[in-house]
Order: C-alpha cells, then structure tokens, then sequence
C-alpha cells in the first residue's frame, strides 16, 4: 500500500522523514504529492534505499486556469511519475484529461456529478477519497467531509470509476498506518476492500506510469521485447 | 457488589498506542484522556462510545514521545483505531498517534509494545538546505528549528557543522 503526502516545503517533514516514518507503518512507498509552487530537493533512490521504501516523485497542479493547467500538465507529465491536479475549480477540467492521474480532494472545494464521474471512469482519471477533514476537522465542518465522501463513493461505485484513497498527510505526525485508514474507513461507511484497494492503486498507477516510460513502451498494450541474437 | 461470574465478566483488549510530538511538548494524561474521550464522542457519538467501552491504563510522556495502553471491549478494537486515528493534537500540541498492537493482557501488551524511554534529545547546529538552522535530534530523527516553523527531518537531510 501507498500514501500520498506533501513534504517539505508543502509540508513539515522532509521526504526522508515522511520515508521513514510511512515504512515503520508498513507503507510500501510513498508519492510525493507537492503543489507545484513548493517543490521539494530530494533523491528519491537514496530515501528509498535507506528506508526501504518506493519513493515516487509526484505533483499535485495548482492554478485557477485550465489553459494553464493543460500546459502544466503536458510538462510535468514526463518529468514526474505521478500527476495530480488539485481539486476544486478544476475537477471538470482533470477528468478529461487521460494524462492526469489522480483528481486531488475532488469535494473540498468543489464538487462532483454524474458527468464527472462517467468522464473520470472512461479517461482513467483516479478520484481521490481524501480523508484530510476526516481526520483532522472537526464539527459541522467534518460533518460535511464525511457527507462529501460518501456522495463521492456512491458516484464512483455507480460508474465504477478508479480511486485512491490517502490521508493527505503534510506532516509525519499526520501519517497513519493503513490498518487505522482501514479501521476509520470502516467506520465512515466504506468497506475495508476499498480503503485497501484506493491505498495500492497509487503503487499500481506508480508501477504502470514508470513502464510507460521506458524506452521499450510504445503505446498501450504495445511493447518493443528484446531479442538475444546469438 | 459481588464480582460476575467469570464467563459474564466483559472481555477486553488491550492496545498500545505510541505517541509522538514536537521537542518541548508537553502532553499529560489527563489531556490524553480528555482527547480520546472527546474524539470517541465526536467519531462514534455516545452509543459507540458506551459499546468501545474505552479507558486509559497506562501513560508516560517525556521528551516528545511516549506510550499508553488503552483498554477497549472485545470486538470494539477496529474502533477503537478509528478513533484514535483522529486524534490529530492533544492540548493544542500536535501529536501522531500509531498503534503498536494489541493484546489480551495488560502484561503481555507491556511486553510486547511498551519500549524503554527513548534516548534525550540532543540539541546541535546543523546545515540544512544550505544554512545552518538549531536542531533536536535523536538518533536518525532530526526535528529542525526553522523560521516558519518546525519540521520534521532525518540524518539524510542534513550535514553536520
């Protein structure tokens, strides 16, 4: 299983650290998650050898402006592994874009319907159960996390689009391990199934993203094999 | 009041919880206790929470990092976690809570899960994304001073002055 988070500068753990305390909860990698505009220095090869975790470089693209976002993602896509758009004003603009990844926090500032979640479903877009104000709101304020989650789920059951699930962690004390994500998902109404499949598909969409990239990727389903000439 | 039969008496689990924080943190058990209350009211509400049947045992904090053992009905455990999942800071001082496992004993929870007191901090200048910046550091965990704030780091972040 996987965990998104934001290091520092986006949050206050540095990418090893984060490294560190996501392996002693079993975590088998973690996606660096930063906005754009606060990037963080880091060898992931030397964190994960350390640590004995995956570190996979990622962003989560911030802007008002879909002409903008189009561009960002179009560069970023081939320099990180994993590519989120932040949710909000953004959403319509994401799940119609087969290069983007993952939809961050699709409900915290704005909203998903029908329309968006049949276009996430065809272009492979994985929407992001976020658990942020879950675990970390409190009053009407959390009341309304839990409600947006579970108007997410029913969409995405509905049309069976892709998902991930993550604390959305900004520090290493945020991070929990997934047994208690399992453990409050439960409790919010999703099944334990899902929680586990939403923390592995970031390391499924890792996994597939980085085969893309070798040289030997042609396009989907398309593959150039080595042959030993003898 | 004569004690229930055996076979009536409640069964329970015994989970350890480790706690971490930022150096000079200070959290006590009262406020531990308030916390997981007040997170059991606010996640499960009442009902769950008379079912979760929870109450705080042991508890020592010190130097930033500490261990408790709650006590929880049997069956109740997986809400137990969820509650204590939520639990995000104790006193207004940040914390992350982990569970490091659960027993049918107190005796053999302590065994198990509770560790000796980690080793003080050491306070040391250190080199950090190119400037020297006040650190606490305890052995590979590296939590530095900066100017917007603390952040959390490890031996790998940094180069000693």
């Amino acid at each position: 299983m996987y965990e998104g988070v934001h290091a520092y500068p986006d949050g206050r753990a540095t990418v090893a650290r984060f490294a560190k305390t996501a392996a002693a909860y079993g975590y088998e990698g973690v996606v660096v998650r930063n906005h754009g505009d606060a990037q963080a220095e880091y060898d992931p090869e030397r964190i994960g050898d350390r640590y004995g975790i995956d570190v996979v470089p990622g962003i989560e693209i911030r802007t008002d402006d879909p002409g903008q976002a189009g561009g960002l993602v179009g560069n970023y896509r081939s320099k990180r592994t994993i590519v989120c758009v932040h949710g909000g004003s953004l959403n319509r603009f994401a799940v119609e874009q087969p290069a983007v990844d993952v939809l961050a926090h699709p409900m915290a500032d704005g909203d998903v319907n029908h329309v968006l979640a049949k276009s996430a479903a065809e272009n492979g877009v994985h929407l992001e159960f976020n658990f942020a104000r879950v675990l970390r709101a409190e009053g009407g304020e959390r009341v309304q996390a839990i409600g947006a989650l579970k108007k997410l789920r029913e969409l995405v059951e509905q049309y069976d689009a892709p998902y991930v699930v993550s604390a959305d962690a900004a520090s290493h004390l945020h991070l929990e391990a997934p047994r208690e994500l399992l453990a409050l998902g439960e409790a919010i109404g999703f099944d334990r199934g899902a929680i586990e499949s939403g923390l592995a598909a970031w390391g499924a969409l890792s996994d597939r993203n980085r085969r893309r990239r070798e040289d030997s990727f042609v396009e989907p389903g398309v593959r150039i094999e080595r042959r030993d000439e003898e | 009041m004569k004690h229930l039969p055996k076979h009536l008496r409640p069964r329970w689990r015994y989970v350890a919880v480790g706690i971490e924080s930022w150096p000079g943190a200070d959290v006590d058990r009262r406020a531990f206790q308030r916390a997981l209350w007040f997170a059991a009211q606010n996640l499960v509400g009442d009902v769950g929470s008379a079912d979760i049947d929870a109450s705080l045992l042991r508890f020592r904090f010190a130097d930033a990092a500490g261990d408790a053992v709650v006590r929880a009905r049997r069956g109740e455990v997986e809400r137990l976690r969820a509650v204590l999942a939520t639990i995000d800071e104790i006193d207004g001082e940040p914390v992350g809570l982990s569970v490091r496992g659960t027993s049918g004993t107190v005796r053999a929870c302590e065994e198990k899960y509770i560790r000796r007191p980690p080793e003080a901090f050491e306070e040391r200048n250190v080199a950090f994304a190119a400037a020297e910046r006040t650190a606490s550091v305890r052995g590979d965990r590296v939590d530095l001073d900066l100017p917007e704030g603390r952040v959390g780091a490890t031996a790998l972040d940094i180069r000693d002055n």
